[in-house]
This record gives C-alpha cells, sequence and structure tokens, in this order.
C-alpha cells in the first residue's frame, strides 16, 4: 500500500474488475445451461392425389413409376426389392427424366420411417413428382 | 481507496444492476423460447438428403402425428374431423397455397399419417411436407 500510494495519483485510478467477472461468469452459466445443439430440419415435398373415385389414377398407372412402402420392405413396380438396390434404380431413373410422377404406395401398417426413407432417395436422386398413396 | 474502505456503508449498486439486467436478459430469452411450440417426445426419421428449411413460411401449420397416432397442433390434441374443420377454415380464409407440414414420429403407423393426409386433401390442400431430420445436433 505504501509503495502504491508513492505513485502518481493517475496510475492509482485502478478499475474495478469484479462486477464485469461476475457478469461474464453468468453469462458463461446462462449459456452453458440453455445450450441445446439444434437439428437441422429437412423437408419433403409431395403431392397427396385426390381420394375422388372420378379423378382415379388407374389409366395413369401403366407408365408410372410405383414404389410400394411395405412393413418388411419396398417394391418397385411390383417386384420386391432392397433399399440399396432401389436407390441405384432409381438413379437410374433419374438420369431417363427427373421430372416423372413417382407412385409411392404405403401400406397402412408400414411405419413412418419406411415412407421418410423413400422420399429421401427421391430427393437423393432428385426425382420431384411425387405421389403418396395409401394402399 | 483506503478511506472508503474504513467508512463501509457505501453500497455499491453495480453488482445488484448487473443481476437485474442479467434476469431481464434471461426471461426475454426463455420468452421467445415458448413460440415455438412442437412436442418433444416427437422423434423425426432421418432424411439427410431432403432440403434443410432454413426460413419457414410463417403461415404454416404443422400438424404432429405421436407414434401412438394421436393428431396435435401446438400441443394441442384434437380428432381427424376437428382437424379437418381447422383446416376447412384456414383454407377459407388463406386460399389453397397454405403450406401443411406433417411432423411425424418415425414410428407412427402410415394409416395415422394417412389419416392426416386425407384431412389436408379432402379440403383441398394437395401439396404436403413432411419434417424430417437433416442433421442431428451434437
Amino acid at each position: 500500500m505504501a509503495r502504491r500510494s508513492r505513485r502518481t495519483s493517475f496510475e492509482d485510478v485502478k478499475l474495478d474488475m469484479t462486477p464485469m467477472i461476475d457478469c461474464v461468469f453468468q453469462l458463461l452459466v446462462f449459456f452453458l445451461v440453455t445450450m441445446k445443439f439444434e437439428d437441422i430440419m429437412s423437408r419433403l415435398d409431395v403431392n397427396r392425389p385426390t381420394p375422388n373415385p372420378e379423378k382415379t389414377q388407374q389409366e395413369q398407372v401403366v407408365d408410372m413409376i410405383r414404389i410400394g412402402v411395405f412393413v418388411d420392405g419396398f417394391t418397385l413396380n411390383a417386384r420386391p426389392v432392397g433399399l440399396a438396390s432401389l436407390e441405384s434404380m432409381m438413379f437410374k431413373l433419374a438420369d431417363l427424366d427427373k421430372t416423372q410422377t413417382i407412385l409411392i404406395e404405403c401400406a397402412p401398417d408400414s411405419p413412418h420411417e419406411r415412407l421418410i426413407q423413400v422420399l429421401d432417395l427421391c430427393a437423393k436422386t432428385g426425382l420431384s413428382n411425387l405421389s403418396v398413396l395409401s394402399l | 481507496m483506503a478511506r472508503k474502505i474504513r467508512e463501509g456503508l457505501n453500497m455499491d449498486m453495480t453488482p445488484m444492476i448487473d443481476m437485474v439486467f442479467q434476469l431481464m436478459i434471461f426471461f426475454l430469452v426463455t420468452i421467445k423460447m415458448e413460440q415455438d411450440l412442437t412436442n418433444p417426445d416427437i422423434k423425426l426419421a432421418w432424411a439427410p438428403s431432403g432440403p434443410a428449411i432454413e426460413q419457414k413460411d410463417p403461415r404454416t401449420i404443422v400438424i404432429e402425428v405421436d407414434r401412438r397416432g394421436h393428431i396435435s397442433i401446438a400441443n394441442t390434441p384434437m380428432t381427424v374431423a376437428y382437424l379437418r374443420g381447422i383446416l376447412a377454415n384456414s383454407v377459407r380464409m388463406q386460399g389453397y397455397g397454405l403450406p401443411v407440414m406433417i411432423r411425424g414420429d418415425h414410428r407412427a403407423k402410415h394409416a395415422d399419417i394417412r389419416a392426416v393426409m386425407d384431412a389436408c386433401s379432402s379440403v383441398g390442400l394437395w401439396r404436403i411436407q413432411f419434417a424430417a431430420v437433416k442433421q442431428r445436433g451434437r
């Protein structure tokens, strides 16, 4: 103390760090507590064809790609396929035409996850004209 | 400096004001959090290739379907008939361009998702979005 008083008065002006450290600590604790890593969401757009029987899909179905979603797997034009082979086939289809209509037929007891898997594949391959039908 | 300590009667208001400010900011921030009403129990399926949701249309109606098939909007449970009424009213006010997003749990049966989609298409909303997780946080 004695040595400090011998210095000039200008040097004697000390900044009290305590409130600032308190504040910074509070902010730190606040952000640590509230920190929650947000999931990045994606959106998958589909068309829902009208359930109206007069606009029936039956006559168009012939030249459309039909993907079936069932509890135990997928089908492509009524042929059972695995997810990997479905992906490779869809890449080939997308090479031909990205705007062709893909009809996704979903079994009522299949989990929603499977439909999302197919829609994700469609997004991956760039196929954008998707219709979801329920069996 | 030394004299001030010996007196010891001046109350320093700075820490109190700091704390009040902190509390104010805390409540301002947490109030904004409450507006984001989604059911935390719903675990979305994983779709890494889908386009990310950057700016959500504020008109978007987010319909949630949990794994047991219960339908809710903003944590308000409802029946399919009630949902259809809400959608019909919204379409009447906002037109057919109204975006609809379905947040379905990945374990939900398609039949329950279908009920929501049928409600949407019965009032004329053909375009439906499904929400999925592009990238998990952490």
